[in-house]
């Protein structure tokens, strides 16, 4: 392993990686319709249709500064999303005011958001 | 206003009533918290059990404290022994040293070795300048440090010998900076057009000044911290081999012999500190040792990682016991931590007659929204063992995992339990804090992998209440609390055991007991400790394995120092990271790193069972299996209503999840292993262990496997012992659902009356085959 915060400008694969994810997002953008977004919303955690979780695949492997994750409020009553920083020492910050009533409920909030994501990207 | 906090550690976690404790607390935002001695019954607050439960104990130490923020020092370094100041160069002198820096490029200085002082600018030393580039230095205390830099860049792990000479009457310095790298020591290759090598030369204006309190120190140097006590800085990130000093200035063709690998024994060699002295087979200490006329031997801070690969390590031989003097590699990190050190808060003597049990003390400061509460955790052991039952905690995996940050900053986490993170505020406080140190799961920031954990510093996961980010559900301690809830509400007489306690007395301490109950994750383990546990139900005990994924990685412990623990990863295993080649043996005893199945100790061989698979997300009940209708087992599954075990729990709803474990004969399950409950239907988050497979492919998920499973299994052992294995590191987390009313735990309560009674199990005068049926 490199150090993790070394210097990328000379990494070439960065160029094949972004043109792979390219071709990966035109064909994800296709996936994704309400029926989809509805059976995330029923088991954000179960076991998922191929098309969702080839989408939930791509979410999880984003580079971890695009990453998002749940912040717990208050235990087991408020959650809200976050996005990751990528970088050790360094607060994750809060996406939106949105504050979900379960865990669950805040892992389908930041599946919407990995959703826009996609599609205006 | 400074935000109140708390956090403490104490000098031992294994003590028995009577003894005294000392705790070790650091406040900041309050210089008084108010301590309670608690006994810690249930640590998960998930609302669908009963909670956070503790119970306020009697104790002298009760009452305020006076506490203070402390220092911690973080960082691994060397300090040399040097009480004649031998090396306190006023002249000319030489420094040499071999190097592969591991994060050259780090925007901080680094030194390497020297006798410098950076706040008052007086001594010397070479080390790398922001940018990665080899230095050598002098001060005098004056504003000005005189410096003389490479022309070449040190490209990251690489080794390197590197010296510089400083000539007191021409006031001439020389820095000399020559590629080490061979085939197989370095990342790069011979085809890649890099250069390595670097002379240079200037004439300094004065000669180094010396403080008589400056050390001579190895991947460090001498500084202050914002209060102005003294500190190791500048520390440097990467591996030393031989270094050493001599008090001229030496020839090109004299450090070109010291490059070669000999070092010239003359009258002016001051200290040569051969980094691969002293190694036995069964580990290497924190001791470096000068083999020169002066015996300046170094000590070790923040242990630093020994039996390293060196410069001249060829690639022939793996481990540092078959060629010693090709693993002189002395790995330093600045991030790497192993006892925060702190000044004592408070010795406290515990009180007679403590129950054995599971105890804090729990510290208090603020109020509303401002109360900060810190359990500082520790275990009690029995004045003399009298109970039939023993919970064993599972100490060393809560160090191996303590204070993992993987959320934040591994890659792979999210997709490796099919889950987002959820933080809380101590996952994200202890994410921006790098004062408390890594878990054996993290990486250092130079992208090595950390192989040392300790319990000298305030650690999350032996905390109750803590949940794991990436699974979100309590885990470790909390979690291993909802056997204890379960073992207090019952009518069973239990005590406590640690890690600590079983590889240190070995099978006595399992011997006083009928019945032993795992942890729901006992996944680390010393060889004596396996060996004791081996040991224990062949020689007629009976043990509850009561989680999943033990007995599987192997750890190292050192006689004497049973806060740290060391584990190295191999290529065979799950693994957040991956050690060198030649680096995957323990410095700590010398043992193979990586996981037990590989070294033809499977967890199948000790208990039954072993993993199968892990994943995060919904978990799944157990079904009855056709065994557990024999009459030699079926006592166990008395009372049981229906087919399914374990449709509910506090880590996600199922008894059988986060990592399952399976019966398999061809990795040694005793041959007449009963399989009382067996689950499915687990997600595709659920992959099959990367042990069990020679290749990765499409279909190695939950639905498409059918080693996706747990088995809920039973088998009896010589001499009257016998091994009931639940499967799965979900299943304790399913005891306490329903106020503990539930066919889990009905189960289980089936299991310990059994093993608690004297005399033989249930079931054994079933011998003739046709009427084992019922």
């Amino acid at each position: 392993m490199l150090p993790l915060e070394y210097d990328r400008s000379q990494d070439r694969d960065i160029v094949v990686r972004d043109r792979f994810d390219n071709f990966r997002r035109d064909f994800l953008r296709t996936l994704v319709t309400p029926e989809m977004i509805e059976e995330h919303r029923r088991s954000p955690l179960g076991q998922h249709s191929e098309r969702l979780e080839r989408l939930l695949i791509y979410f999880r492997q984003r580079p971890l500064d695009e990453r998002y994750a749940v912040k717990v409020v208050e235990p087991f009553r408020k959650y809200q999303v976050v996005r990751l920083s990528g970088h050790r020492g360094t607060s994750p910050r809060v996406v939106d005011e949105a504050i979900y009533a379960s865990a669950n409920e805040a892992c389908h909030g930041l599946f919407l958001r990995c959703i826009r994501d996609l599609l205006e990207a | 206003m400074t935000p109140v906090r708390l956090f403490g550690y104490t000098d031992r976690i294994s003590v028995k009533p009577g003894e005294a404790i000392q705790f070790y607390v650091s406040a900041e935002g309050t210089e008084t918290a108010e301590a309670q001695l608690v006994r810690l019954i249930h640590g998960d607050q998930n609302p669908a059990g009963p909670g956070f439960v503790e119970q306020e104990v009697a104790c002298t130490a009760n009452g305020t404290w006076r506490v203070e923020r402390q220092f911690t020092q973080v960082g691994s370094f060397l300090e040399v022994d040097d009480p004649e100041g031998r090396l306190a160069f006023a002249d000319s002198f030489t420094l040499f040293a071999f190097i592969h820096p591991t994060w050259p490029a780090s925007g901080k200085r680094q030194t390497i070795i020297g006798r410098w002082d950076g706040d008052r600018k007086q001594g010397y030393g070479i080390g790398l300048d922001e940018k990665g580039c080899l230095q050598f230095w002098i001060g005098r205390g004056e504003e000005t440090v005189e410096r003389l830099a490479a022309d070449v860049p040190l490209q990251v792990q690489m080794w390197y010998f590197v010296a510089a000479t400083f000539d007191a009457r021409t006031r001439q310095a020389t820095l000399y900076q020559v590629g080490v790298g061979n085939r197989y020591n370095g990342l790069l290759g011979k085809v890649a057009l890099v250069d390595y090598d670097s002379h240079t030369s200037a004439i300094f204006r004065s000669k180094p000044g010396n403080l008589a309190s400056t050390p001579f120190l190895m991947a460090g140097s001498r500084g202050r911290d914002a209060q102005q006590r003294a500190c190791a800085s500048e520390l440097y990130w990467g591996k030393i081999d031989r270094c050493g000093a001599f008090d001229q200035p030496l020839q090109p063709a004299e450090l070109d012999t010291i490059r070669s690998g000999l070092v010239p024994a003359m009258e002016n060699l001051v200290a040569f500190w051969d980094t691969s002295a002293g190694y036995t087979d069964r580990g290497i200490g924190d001791l470096v040792v000068d083999v020169g006329w002066h015996k300046l031997n170094a000590r070790g801070y923040n242990r630093p990682v020994r039996g390293q690969t060196g410069w001249n390590w060829n690639g022939f031989t793996d481990c540092f016991r078959l060629a010693p003097h090709e693993f002189g590699g002395i790995e330093f990190h600045a991030d790497a931590l192993t006892d925060c050190n702190w000044t004592s808060t408070r010795v406290v003597t515990l009180p007679r007659g403590l129950k054995s049990g599971c105890y804090a003390m729990r510290l208090r400061s603020g109020s509303g929204t401002r109360l900060s509460e810190e359990h500082v955790v520790f275990f009690v052991r029995p004045e003399k063992p009298q109970a039939r039952i023993a919970f064993l905690f599972p100490t060393l995996t809560y160090l191996a995992f303590a204070n993992e940050r993987l959320s934040f900053d591994h890659p792979e986490r999210e997709a490796l339990t099919g889950q987002p993170a959820v933080l809380s505020d101590i996952d994200i406080e202890m994410y921006m804090r790098a004062d408390f140190g890594l878990s054996t799961y993290d990486m250092h920031a130079d992208g090595s992998g950390v192989c040392y954990s300790s319990y000298h510093r305030p650690i999350m996961n032996m905390r109750p209440k803590y949940r794991t980010p990436s699974f979100d559900v309590a885990s470790g301690l909390a979690a291993d609390l909802s056997i204890i809830a379960w073992l207090d509400q019952s009518d069973f007489d239990y005590e406590v055991l640690t890690d600590e306690d079983l590889h240190r007395d070995g099978s006595a301490a399992l011997s006083p007991y009928a019945c032993v109950i795992s942890g729901t994750r006992p996944e680390y383990y010393t060889e004596r400790m396996l060996d004791a546990t081996e040991d224990y139900i062949a020689g007629g005990g009976r043990y509850i394995y009561a989680g999943g994924n033990g007995f599987n990685a192997t750890a190292g412990v050192r006689d004497g120092e049973p806060w740290i623990v060391e584990c190295r990863r191999r290529d065979d295993g799950y693994k957040p990271w991956i050690s060198r080649y030649g680096e995957h043996y323990m410095a700590t005893d010398g043992m193979r790193g990586g996981p037990w199945k590989v070294l033809g100790r499977a967890t199948q061989k000790l208990v039954g069972i072993g993993l199968s698979s892990s994943g995060g997300g919904r978990s799944e009940p157990y079904r009855r299996m056709p065994d557990s209708y024999h009459r030699t087992v079926s006592w166990i599954t008395k009372g049981v209503d229906g087919e399914i075990i374990g449709d509910f729990g506090l880590a996600n709803n199922g008894a059988a999840g986060l990592a399952l474990d399976y019966y398999d004969r061809a990795l040694g399950t005793p041959p007449h292993t009963r399989i009382i409950a067996s689950s499915g239907g687990h997600t595709d988050s659920y992959v099959v262990n990367q042990q069990l497979v020679l290749y990765s492919y499409l279909g190695l998920y939950g639905s498409y496997d059918w080693r996706v499973h747990a088995d809920m299994t039973y088998f009896t052992a010589p001499h009257g012992g016998a091994v009931f294995a639940c499967g799965s590191v979900a299943f304790a987390q399913s005891l306490p659902v329903n106020n503990f009313r539930n066919n889990s735990s009905c189960v289980l309560a089936n299991v310990v009356e059994a093993f608690v009674r004297a005399g033989r199990l249930p079931g054994f005068a079933w011998v003739n085959e046709e009427k084992q049926w019922a």
